[in-house]
């Protein structure tokens, strides 16, 4: 709010003044006394007197008032008349749209000065040539933003309801559109009269607006030019004036805007563009190495309200040519897990703590360039949604051979030759000319197909696949999977696949690890885990989705935002089988290969 | 090739209403237009002065014969000629334009080296110290009205430290390095309104650009930094950029009228201004209709770039 306040405070003041002007014990600003010319100081006049002897301080109030009463004046009656074409326009539709919204838009072709002056030259100068003027050229402003609201408005239920109660147009316009355009429209007041200040100015300097020898900053400047060596400060006192405004103006406008928009407030949290990262908290595991070993991997974003963890202690395993499934729902933490391990975590968010060691090496506590390296290179990921994640300006297949020439010196035509390779290994017909293309000239399938023929280009030993089918067709998802599938056997890679769907779990995947509100809750070999769950969450996901394509349903409620996390048991509020026991933390236990983060797990598999 | 022929036909359209509403303009001044030209200051003109110019200007013709005319003549070139001094404005227009156009080119240049690079490294380093410096700088630098800067350039440089001329114009033939002294601080006032506003509108659309997805899928490729932020992060930041730059060359435009008055750019200025004080309409018209012609112009080749930027413009 200080944004606010700051800059229209100043605003204010200035309005004030001006309008004081009549009362306020100054001297006449237009009258001459050619004795005091350009005299730096007279008693009464602590700014001295301009090339007439004139009174600068007293011409520097009159000048706010003329320069806002002209700008006010323009800007209040663009607004009532934009206002009222733009409802009309946005109301009847038809003629009247093509009238009010086209027909101002016309005003646009011309640069606004250009037009200022070919009415100038018709009416001659003047206070009214000039309102009348500014008020012309900001009227598409006020004529868009109203068309656009009403527009939206009249599709709104309420106004659908008023509207059926038999209500009169006129009315509906006034009291219930009206109200919800007050904010657009308040918005583009203040550009408006900021503007109208500067156009002011800059005509008046030219000799243009206001007729001497009523005060305006811009004939101020004007008339001071020709003195400027013997009396500077007669430039520099309304440059001054006018910069000021014009600057209290602009922030005003922003912080309206900013509040009108409903953006401002608590702020963007505060980023940290180094992750510093805490010491391991666990000791190197025995062998045999497994190709990923994630182990009490935390992750803490700063939100204004303190710190959330959107990963807490994460730890699974990863053999190589094997393929673990992480599931959960919307908000369980799982793909910021995966973005973690790869050290892609966007830059609010940070790893607290944990060690994730890819062949030994941990990921986390490495240097950003070592890390870069494997990135590509010995790890890769494909993401959730392709269209999205394809740079839309790249043809696809230069995509692909950057990602190769990222990591291995080769030659630009052979890359490219292997690119339409990579294209065609991952099942893309007519490579050659589909490498040309650009991602919006794909199908969803084809392009996921490309992230794919990316993510493998230099045999990674790791793949983390992030929802690869979340945004695809049904009959697509199944080819993705096979084709998943297949370059993990032909390649030998680790597959980690990050999905909320049980059903691909079960197709796909040897290991799982089922995640609630950024635990892991359990975790274990597929089949075991789908024949005797151990966790009411595994038994109540199982239970909800026979043939899991969709989100789970039917468990009620929804995953607590990470700063409204229960006590005890994250998912106790959830579940049917909660009792007093569940308001403590429960800790992740071991039993015959599976894991399970549950107080009485032991009574309810009995 | 198709999208190419609709966007100039519609450039074609918007300057045929362009000439339309300029040439409507003296019709829908309320009275006799010619009376109007001539009253200054409230004496009334001459009855047989008043006959005179209205023939001159064919005001006496039909109406639609008039606009017949005015658009035939447009399309020869041919603007009519001055009511001062009965000099063709179209040869007026052809020694000045290029003036013009050359201190539009400077500063437009002079804006883009300088804040493009300036709004990416903010944008890159958000919040640290240069982000917070130019941030404010751009800030103060937009609301400085482009006559007070050139004014103010003019007494520092000019007066007190006595670095530059405070004005005038040297043909480039005559004397290069003259010229583009006399170039240099018009330019840099033409520059400032333009570098304030691709400053503000880069370091948002960087910072926009910097949390899509690609940007990430391009990181998980282990593209170098420099790489990633060259060719996935500006390339993509610079698609709006461009839009807001063309519709700032109004505002650019009207500066430049500004600004060859303060330092005396003998450009189309100044027979724009001595044609408004003396209420010259047909050069006044020929100068506006020059001008806003060229604001089309320069909006379409901003589309045209936007195209060459954005595939997804022309192929889809």
């Amino acid at each position: 709010m200080r944004r606010l306040w700051f800059p229209a405070a100043i605003v204010g003041l200035i309005v004030l003044i001006a309008a004081l002007a009549p009362l306020l014990p100054l001297m006449d600003p237009v009258r001459q006394d050619v004795a005091n010319r350009l005299a730096a100081y007279v008693p009464g006049s602590p700014m001295g007197r301009d090339e007439f002897g004139r009174d600068v301080m007293s011409r520097l109030i009159w000048g706010a008032r003329s320069s806002l009463a002209v700008a006010f004046a323009s800007a209040a009656i663009a607004a009532v008349i934009g206002t009222a074409l733009g409802l009309l326009g946005g109301w009847f539709r038809g003629l009247v749209e093509v009238l009010a919204i086209r027909g101002a838009d016309v005003v646009l072709c011309f640069p606004p000065v250009l037009l200022a002056l070919l009415v100038v030259t018709l009416l001659g100068p003047g206070t009214g040539t000039l309102i009348l003027v500014l008020s012309v050229l900001y009227l598409p402003g006020f004529i868009r933003v109203s068309f656009a609201e009403v527009l939206s408005a009249r599709g709104q239920d309420f106004v659908e309801a008023v509207r059926a109660l038999g209500a009169r147009t006129p009315r509906i316009l006034l009291r219930t559109v009206l109200p919800n355009i007050a904010g657009p429209v308040l918005v583009q007041v203040s550009l408006a009269v900021a503007s109208a200040v500067v156009l002011e100015s800059g005509l008046s300097f030219l000799g243009l607006g206001v007729v001497p020898p009523t005060p305006s900053w811009g004939l101020m400047i004007r008339g001071a030019r020709a003195t400027m060596e013997q009396a500077p400060m007669l430039l520099l006192w309304p440059c001054l004036a006018l910069t000021i405004t014009i600057l209290a103006m602009n922030l005003l406008c922003d912080a309206v805007r900013d509040v009108a928009d409903k953006r401002g407030g608590g702020g963007a949290p505060k980023l940290r563009l180094v992750d510093r990262l805490l010491p391991g908290l666990f000791p190197a595991p025995a062998a045999p190495q497994p190709l990923l070993d994630v182990q009490g991997l935390t992750v803490e974003i700063a939100v204004p309200g303190g710190i959330i963890r959107p990963v807490d202690d994460l730890g699974f395993r990863l053999d190589a040519g094997r393929t673990l499934a992480i599931v959960g729902e919307s908000g369980s933490g799982k793909s910021m897990a995966a973005t973690a391990i790869m050290g892609l975590l966007p830059p609010a968010a940070r790893v607290a703590a944990g060690v994730a060691r890819l062949d030994g090496e941990d990921l986390l506590r490495m240097p950003e360039d070592a890390r870069r390296k494997l990135r590509g290179g010995a790890m890769a990921m494909v993401f959730q949604d392709p269209m999205s994640s394809l740079n839309p300006v790249h043809r696809v297949g230069d995509q692909v051979a950057e990602a190769i020439r990222a990591h291995r010196e080769v030659p630009a035509a052979q890359a490219s030759a292997e690119a339409v390779a990579l294209l065609k290994r991952v099942g893309i017909a007519d490579p050659e000319r589909r490498a040309r293309a650009y991602p919006h000239e794909l199908s969803g399938g084809m392009r996921q197909r490309v992230m794919i023929a990316m993510a493998i280009a230099n045999k990674p030993r790791l793949l983390i696949a992030d929802e690869p089918t979340t945004a695809l067709d049904v009959t697509v998802q199944a080819a993705i999977l096979d084709l998943l599938a297949e370059l993990r056997r032909e390649e030998g890679m680790g597959l980690v696949l990050i999905t909320h769907s049980l059903g691909v779990v079960a197709e796909v995947a040897e290991d799982v690890v089922v995640m609630y509100a950024a635990q892991v809750v359990e975790r274990g070999p597929v089949d075991q885990v789908f024949a005797r769950p151990l966790h009411p969450y595994t038994r109540a996901l199982l239970a909800a989705v026979p043939d899991g394509d969709a989100e789970p349903e039917g468990i009620p409620g929804v995953v607590p935002r990470p700063d409204r996390w229960p006590p005890g048991c994250r998912f106790a509020p959830r579940c049917a089988f909660a009792t007093a026991a569940c308001e403590t933390p429960p800790p992740l236990e071991e039993v015959q290969g599976q894991a399970v983060r549950c107080v009485r797990w032991r009574e309810l598999s009995a | 090739m198709w999208w190419l022929a609709k966007r100039i036909g519609l450039s074609l359209l918007l300057m045929w209403v362009v000439a339309t509403i300029v040439f409507l303009a003296l019709h829908m001044v309320p009275g006799d237009p010619a009376e109007m030209l001539l009253s200054t200051g409230g004496a009334m003109p001459d009855a047989y002065a008043i006959q005179e110019l209205r023939e001159r200007l064919g005001l006496n013709r039909p109406i639609l014969e008039q606009y017949g005319a005015f658009l035939l003549g447009l399309t020869r070139g041919d603007l009519g000629t001055s009511l001062v001094d009965d000099y063709p404005v179209a040869a007026e227009i052809a020694l000045r334009l290029p003036r013009t156009l050359e201190l539009i080119v400077a500063g437009t240049l002079l804006a883009v080296a300088i804040a493009l690079p300036a709004g990416t490294f903010a944008a890159v380093r958000q919040g640290g110290a240069f982000d917070r410096t130019a941030s404010a700088l751009a800030a103060v630098l937009q609301a400085v009205p482009v006559f007070v800067l050139g004014t103010l350039l003019i007494l520092v440089l000019a007066q007190w430290l006595r670095w530059m001329p405070a004005g005038g114009y040297t043909p480039f033939a005559d004397d290069p390095v003259r010229h583009l002294v006399l170039l240099s601080l018009p330019a840099i006032a033409v520059a400032k309104g333009l570098a304030a506003t691709i400053f503000r509108m880069t370091r948002a659309s960087v910072l926009d650009a910097l949390s899509r997805d690609h940007v990430r899928t391009a990181r998980a490729k282990g593209l170098t930094p420099q790489r990633v932020l060259r060719r996935h992060v500006v390339r993509n930041a610079l698609i709006p950029v461009t839009t807001v730059l063309g519709l700032q060359m109004g505002t650019l435009l009207g500066g430049t009228v500004l600004v060859e008055y303060v330092f005396n750019w003998p450009g189309l200025s100044t027979p724009l201004l001595r044609a408004v004080e003396a209420r010259d309409y047909p050069m006044v018209v020929g100068i506006v209709i020059t001008v806003s012609g060229l604001f089309l112009l320069i909006n379409l080749a901003m589309d045209l770039i936007y195209a060459a930027l954005d595939p997804r413009i022309t192929r889809s």
